[in-house]
């Protein structure tokens, strides 16, 4: 570990050396966009790391910036515009930045063409209903003729997610009532324990507490591995189509970053997410950590892009 | 629960503990005071430096937080007409007419107090039903909020002495409320090309307008200073005192105003605007007398404010419960949870219940310490009210301005004040009412929402409102508000036949 550090902060020192004045010094302040205002899951996640990146950045001053407006668009389509020099760059998450884009939206940035630090969260979605509803496997669910989803709204990565679960299971055929609108993913959650509607979706973060609780129950979950008892993914339920269902938290700046300063970037952000004491501290905020590095996360944004844009069809408004 | 309640205590009992809760109170109050700026803005800005906090003393700063703006926000909406913080608008009804008779001190005195009590009450009710919290919030699902949407716009509607008048700003503020992408239709309304209107209109930008700007552009118009009242008549200023009296003298204004704010603030999304508004129309319907309501009253003061601080408590239910937040701040407060390793939901209340009750404790001294302050700060903020116009109306103007800014750091929202500080003085002018544009505005596209919501629940059959047994409840009640004001017509009209 120690010695993994050390050389990521030796390439991080060449990368210091060899670059040109395009470089983070320690003297800049780097800014990260949270594309939300201050209180939510974006915003926690970049404040938790902002301190550990200015350490691994020599020092440099990491600021996190609030641009709340029009979804999340406006932040986003801030960074994508803002010069490449390494000091301002965002938290984005896929699939929800992928959706207008993917939904024929005119949208000010291309996700597959910014310069990816590296991504933080990973999140794997289950599909749940009431703790006291009679569905009580995959099968159950398909077997119900009228069925209604509770969800957010349209855009929202949790109807997206639905939508595309629904298509695979075979579900939209019967052509169910998703009930879209709650407020946030813990309104739509509380709205399935009322009995607004039979099922819902929500991510691992989201859902733990009201599964711990006794309130919900999860039907199958997305990912290669199951993180609840009983509750088979969604590949062991014989629907591996679903596996790459998930909701990622990844750092990125706008498109053009040098490869210098990217490298420099990139390696300050190992340094980060292999620190244990950060990784703790992400834990104990309630982050869902699954760290992976800037080259693989971009090769990951393009084929996880490349999956929810064979579901276009089945991501249509349904109310 | 006692275990955990010793605990909370003594901690509070810390100095540290105590000099946050006090820091937590000047900020809520400041904030508070300044229109645009609320328990909300003062939040979000201190939310970052509750970073190298214990939990505990970042939640005892947001108590402080939350139980003081309110309370701070009554004395502009008193003083100046110009709400401080949005729940504060229905104080301006009778509270602003008293500052002309040169009676601010008389409610200021009593908004404090009926707070406090307010406060008191939403609490106890709090712990009172926190172990059947969970079955209370499930109560409430879409049809119910329809008819809880119903009720405000109802009730807005029947206050109003002239009807007609009503009903236009009703609906303008429902139209109002439409602009914005609609998640359920997924399509923009109204944006006309313009990337800022995608959010909708916003209502702190819209109150900073509606109030604050318009009275300073209707000051301006007329000239002078505030208080109608001659400086030198008034002597001393008195009242603080006599308005702590007349809240005691209207127990019933005070338990039903902090029973309405409880309930409301039970239901999330609502808030204190509804809260504080529908309190003081009950006072004015339930009354005897209501001839005085909108001249200077001062149960037209107490209503409202016991309302809107007994509503903390209130919200604090669905927040608790399930962690869904019942207001604004409420959703800034789970984000300090979290930040401080705390996840909102059900297991909160059984996991961190000292830590909890820190913040119920809080709340209730931050409403009682912040009421003090008020009371004795009064003489001075008085003067505000008798300097001239010349002076008074750029400082608001910029103060205003500048917090329509802090909300977001969005020059939008500056220019959305600015549009609406006409459209109020428009209002002001051609006497129509601003608070019934304001509270539309809120429930607007609540009730679209849940109605739609409801209606796919139910399969388009609409006879469900009537077999969802929550709903029916509000519906009975619409009934019985709509009913009111002609029974109390006709009872008149007899007891004038009888004399």
């Amino acid at each position: 570990m120690k010695i993994k550090t050390a050389l990521l902060s030796a390439v991080a020192g060449i990368a210091l050396m060899s670059g040109a004045q395009a470089d983070v010094d320690p003297s800049d302040t780097v800014s990260i966009v949270v594309p939300y205002g201050p209180g939510g899951g974006f915003d926690r996640a970049v404040r938790g790391f902002a301190p550990y990146f200015s350490e691994a950045l020599g020092g440099a001053n990491v600021i996190t910036e609030n641009i709340p407006g029009a979804g999340g668009q406006r932040g986003s389509t801030e960074v994508s515009r803002s010069e490449p020099d390494g000091l301002t760059l965002g938290i984005f998450n896929l699939p929800g930045f992928a959706l207008p884009a993917i939904l024929g939206e005119e949208v000010g940035y291309d996700l597959r063409e910014l310069s990816w630090i590296g991504r933080l969260e990973s999140d794997d979605y289950v599909l749940i209903v009431a703790a006291d509803s009679d569905i009580q496997t995959l099968d159950d669910l398909i077997a119900v003729d009228d069925l209604i989803i509770t969800s957010t709204g349209y855009g929202s990565t949790v109807l997206a997610a639905l939508q595309i679960t629904a298509s695979e299971l075979g579900l939209a055929q019967k052509d169910p009532i998703y009930l879209s609108g709650y407020g946030g993913t813990t309104d739509a959650i509380v709205g399935l324990i009322r009995g607004d509607g039979q099922v819902s979706m929500a991510p691992v973060s989201s859902v733990t507490p009201y599964i711990e609780s006794g309130d919900v129950r999860g039907l199958a979950m997305s990912g290669s591995q199951s993180l609840f008892e009983d509750v088979p993914t969604f590949a062991e339920a014989g629907y591996p189509g679903l596996t790459p269902l998930n909701l990622q938290r990844s750092i990125a700046g706008p498109p053009g970053i040098d490869d210098a300063t990217l490298t420099q970037l990139r390696s300050a952000f190992m340094d980060v997410v292999q620190n244990e004491e950060y990784l703790e501290y992400a834990k104990s905020i309630g982050m869902n950590m699954s760290p992976m590095n800037g080259a693989d996360t971009a090769a990951d944004i393009s084929s996880s892009f490349e999956f929810y844009e064979r579901f276009s069809t089945s991501l249509q408004n349904p109310n | 629960m006692l275990d955990s309640f010793v605990t909370a205590t003594l901690y509070l009992a810390d100095g540290v503990t105590l000099m946050y809760l006090m820091l937590g109170v000047l900020v809520g109050l400041l904030f508070g005071i300044i229109p645009g700026l609320g328990g909300a803005t003062a939040i979000a800005l201190l939310l970052p430096l509750t970073f190298g906090m214990e939990p505990e003393q970042a939640i005892t700063l947001m108590g402080g937080i939350m139980g003081s703006s309110a309370i701070g926000g009554s004395v502009t909406a008193i003083l100046l007409n110009a709400p401080g913080t949005a729940p504060n608008a229905a104080t301006c009804f009778d509270g602003y007419p008293l500052t002309r008779q040169g009676k601010a001190g008389l409610a200021i005195g009593a908004a404090a107090t009926a707070s406090s009590l307010g406060g008191i009450v939403g609490v106890v009710v709090l712990v009172a039903v926190l172990p059947m919290a969970k079955s209370l919030v499930l109560l409430f699902g879409p049809p119910a909020f329809f008819m809880l949407a119903v009720l405000g716009l109802v009730s807005l509607t029947i206050s109003n002495n002239n009807m007609l008048r009503g009903l236009i700003a009703a609906a303008l503020g429902l139209f109002i409320g439409f602009v914005g992408y609609d998640d359920m239709g997924g399509t923009l309304r109204f944006t006309a090309g313009i990337d800022y209107l995608w959010d909708g209109i916003k209502l702190v930008p819209a109150l900073i307008g509606l109030f604050a700007i318009a009275e300073m552009i209707r000051l301006m118009v007329e000239g002078g200073a505030i208080s109608k009242v001659d400086r030198n008549e008034l002597g001393e200023v008195k009242g603080v005192g006599a308005g702590f009296k007349a809240v005691f003298k209207h127990p019933r204004t005070v338990l039903s105003g902090s029973f309405i704010g409880t309930l409301v603030g039970i239901v999330p999304g609502v808030g204190g605007t509804v809260a504080s508004f529908l309190s003081y129309s009950f006072t004015v319907q339930s009354s005897r007398d209501s001839s005085q309501f909108g001249k200077g009253d001062i149960r037209g003061v107490i209503a409202p404010e016991a309302a809107n601080n007994a509503k903390d408590g209130g919200s604090l239910i669905p927040t608790l419960a399930f962690g869904i937040p019942g207001s604004a701040e409420m959703a800034l407060f789970l984000g300090v949870l979290v930040l401080h390793g705390m996840q909102p939901g059900p297991l909160l209340l059984i996991e961190r219940e000292w830590s909890l009750l820190v913040l119920i404790i809080a709340l209730l001294l931050a409403t009682i310490a912040s009421a003090c302050v008020i009371a004795v700060a009064t003489k001075y903020l008085i003067k505000i009210t008798f300097i001239d116009s010349s002076i008074l109306i750029p400082t608001v103007l910029s103060v205003a301005l500048v917090g329509a800014y802090a909300l977001e750091g969005s020059m939008g929202d500056v220019i959305m004040a600015a549009v609406f500080g006409v459209i109020g003085y428009v209002m002001i002018r051609l006497d129509f009412p601003r608070i019934t544009l304001v509270i539309a505005i809120v429930l607007g596209g609540m009730m679209e929402r849940n109605f739609i919501q409801s209606m796919l629940m139910f399969r388009s059959d609409w006879t469900g409102f009537f077999r969802d047994t929550t709903s029916l409840v509000i519906f009975l009640i619409i009934v019985v508000a709509l009913a009111l004001p002609v029974i109390g017509r006709i009872r008149r009209r007899v007891r004038n036949a009888n004399a």
